[in-house]
């Protein structure tokens, strides 16, 4: 695969604050790659410097395999933290603003306007707009030059349940078109529901990194229990795809491989002639392991 | 041209540029208009203040006091991209630090032709209204004041813009501003000989345009040292490119 956004150890500091500390990442393309991590966990201050706005205390980065330029800007299409336009300006002439600094037509207004469902407002005020609205026109900014990339830093902040749902159907929207998205959130569940990749960020330092499948969805708990303990004991220990049990007073905790559910334990446990009083399968809730991967390395 | 072009974008819709320009241009008006009513000795002033060549002169030793409105309608436009965060968005949609400055250079160009064409059409107005004098050489002998005029508004603003992008802050920023040029240059003015002080930002920018009637003064007291306007204008180039380069640098080391 083509790396995209290769980040290699990037640090910043500011004063005696260590905002990011020697990051290291790679974004393939195609990849959905969330950034993830709580409040001031240094997401925005690395999209900031890989962005060319905040200056690295050390470390380097490349786009497409290259430095930052004009011409590699033109590829990647961003929103850092808040839309910025001209509050006094309309959404159009704000887009003509943009339209002329990243060298593409006017005609392009109509369809990216279209696109996050303002072509209705292009003649209301920016300063007008709610701040759904205002999400949505830096969307539209952003993807103005139809870019390869597209870099979101809390794209979904501040909206309600319905406009955080418009956002995501949109960030999908635009992935399924080939697109590679950055995207930073401290939602678990956002990241979750739209990525592919994942970086957990803390404190500045990379807490985890790979597809979202194996560092977020980690094992559901299946709960099992029978009259003989014991039996069902022995019985799990010759099961091939249990991973690990756990017995718990009269209950037994196990967790599976992969593609193996709930329903190949009860058949086995049939076959070997024990009937399960209980099975209980608990979804591992997200913000558990979220928490798992932060406590793992301190 | 093209960052001229995007700036136009900014700030032709902008209210407030336009309430700055249109003060600019009443109160200059006002003023000139105010002036040649004031009798002396029970003849009326007009007469002979609006006499042409010399009137260039007066006209743009008047007009410089003005260049504050100009200087801080370049601080609210920069201030103004700081609050919005768009230097940051332009940043990042492609433009680069040099970028930046120069789209503010182009502006204060703009801005210092508006302000010296307004100049030159006051000039004629008021001039050939009232010189008997109607020749050429009458009416344009010495227009070089118009080109000072321009240097100097061009050296304010270019300063001005220093301020804006050091401080970020409008208000600060124009505190900043008026505090360095009427407070504390000329108490600096005030420690050192006339020999050095006359080579200052604000001493050689005000060269530029000296006071009409300025030798009448020296004759009664003791002449001051100043640079003839050839030089404060080659003077005033170089302050202009040193604001420019610091304002580079300031934007070049600093996060956005």
């Amino acid at each position: 695969m083509t790396v995209i956004l290769d980040i290699d150890n990037l640090s910043k500091r500011f004063g005696s604050i260590q905002a990011v500390n020697n990051l290291s990442i790679k974004v393939e393309q195609g990849s959905i790659y969330g950034i993830l991590g709580p409040n001031g966990s240094g997401k925005t201050t690395t999209l900031g410097m890989v962005l060319d706005v905040i200056r690295p205390t050390s470390g380097s980065f490349t786009w497409f395999g290259q430095a930052i330029t004009r011409s590699t800007k033109q590829r990647v299409g961003a929103l850092l933290e808040t839309p910025n336009f001209y509050p006094y300006l309309t959404a159009r002439k704000n887009m003509e603003i943009v339209a002329a600094i990243k060298g593409v037509d006017n005609a392009n207004i109509n369809s990216v306007l279209q696109l996050v469902g303002l072509e209705e407002r292009e003649h209301t005020t920016f300063k007008g707009f709610s701040l759904g609205m205002k999400q949505r026109l830096a969307i539209a900014s952003a993807l103005l030059n139809n870019p390869e990339v597209l870099v979101l830093d809390e794209p979904t902040n501040g909206l309600d349940p319905e406009g955080i749902a418009e956002i995501r159907e949109l960030i999908l929207k635009i992935a399924s078109e080939g697109k590679t998205i950055i995207l930073a959130s401290h939602l678990l569940d956002e990241v979750e529901k739209v990525c592919t990749h994942v970086a957990v960020l803390q404190g500045g330092v990379l807490r985890a990194e790979g597809p979202v499948s194996t560092i977020l969805s980690a094992k559901d708990q299946i709960i099992i229990s029978a009259p003989d303990t014991a039996r069902v004991l022995e019985v799990l220990r010759q099961l091939p795809f249990v991973e690990k049990f756990q017995p718990n007073r009269e209950l037994v905790h196990l967790t599976l491989q992969d593609n193996f559910s709930s329903a190949d334990v009860n058949k086995a446990m049939f076959n070997a002639g024990i009937v399960l009083a209980q099975l209980t399968v608990r979804r591992k809730s997200l913000e558990a392991q979220f928490l798992e991967i932060i406590k793992k390395q301190h | 041209m093209n960052l001229l072009r995007i700036e136009l974008h900014k700030i032709l819709p902008y209210r407030t540029v336009w309430i700055i320009l249109a003060t600019f241009a009443i109160l200059l008006t006002l003023f000139l208009y105010a002036s040649s009513q004031v009798s002396v000795n029970g003849q009326q002033l007009g007469e002979s203040m609006y006499r042409l060549p010399a009137f260039w002169q007066r006209l743009a030793y008047i007009a410089s006091f003005f260049n504050l409105l100009f200087s801080i309608l370049v601080i609210v436009l920069i201030t103004d991209e700081y609050a919005f965060r768009t230097l940051r968005q332009q940043v990042i949609d492609g433009l680069s630090r040099a970028d930046l400055v120069m789209a503010k250079i182009y502006v204060i160009l703009a801005l210092a032709a508006t302000g010296t064409l307004f100049l030159l059409l006051l000039g004629l107005y008021f001039g050939l209204l009232y010189s008997t004098d109607r020749s050429l050489s009458a009416i344009f002998g010495q227009i070089d004041a118009l080109f000072y005029y321009f240097v100097q508004s061009v050296g304010y603003m270019t300063l001005a813009m220093l301020f804006a992008f050091l401080i970020k802050k409008s208000g600060l920023a124009i505190v900043g501003f008026i505090a360095y040029t009427i407070i504390v240059e000329p108490l600096i003015h005030f420690r050192l000989p006339e020999a050095v002080d006359k080579y200052m930002p604000m001493k050689v920018m005000g060269s530029l345009t000296p006071m009409p009637l300025q030798e009448v003064l020296d004759q009664i007291t003791t002449p001051s040292e100043v640079l003839s306007p050839a030089l404060a204008a080659l003077l005033t180039l170089v302050y202009i490119a040193l604001f420019w380069l610091l304002s580079y640098y300031v934007l070049k080391l600093r996060d956005l």
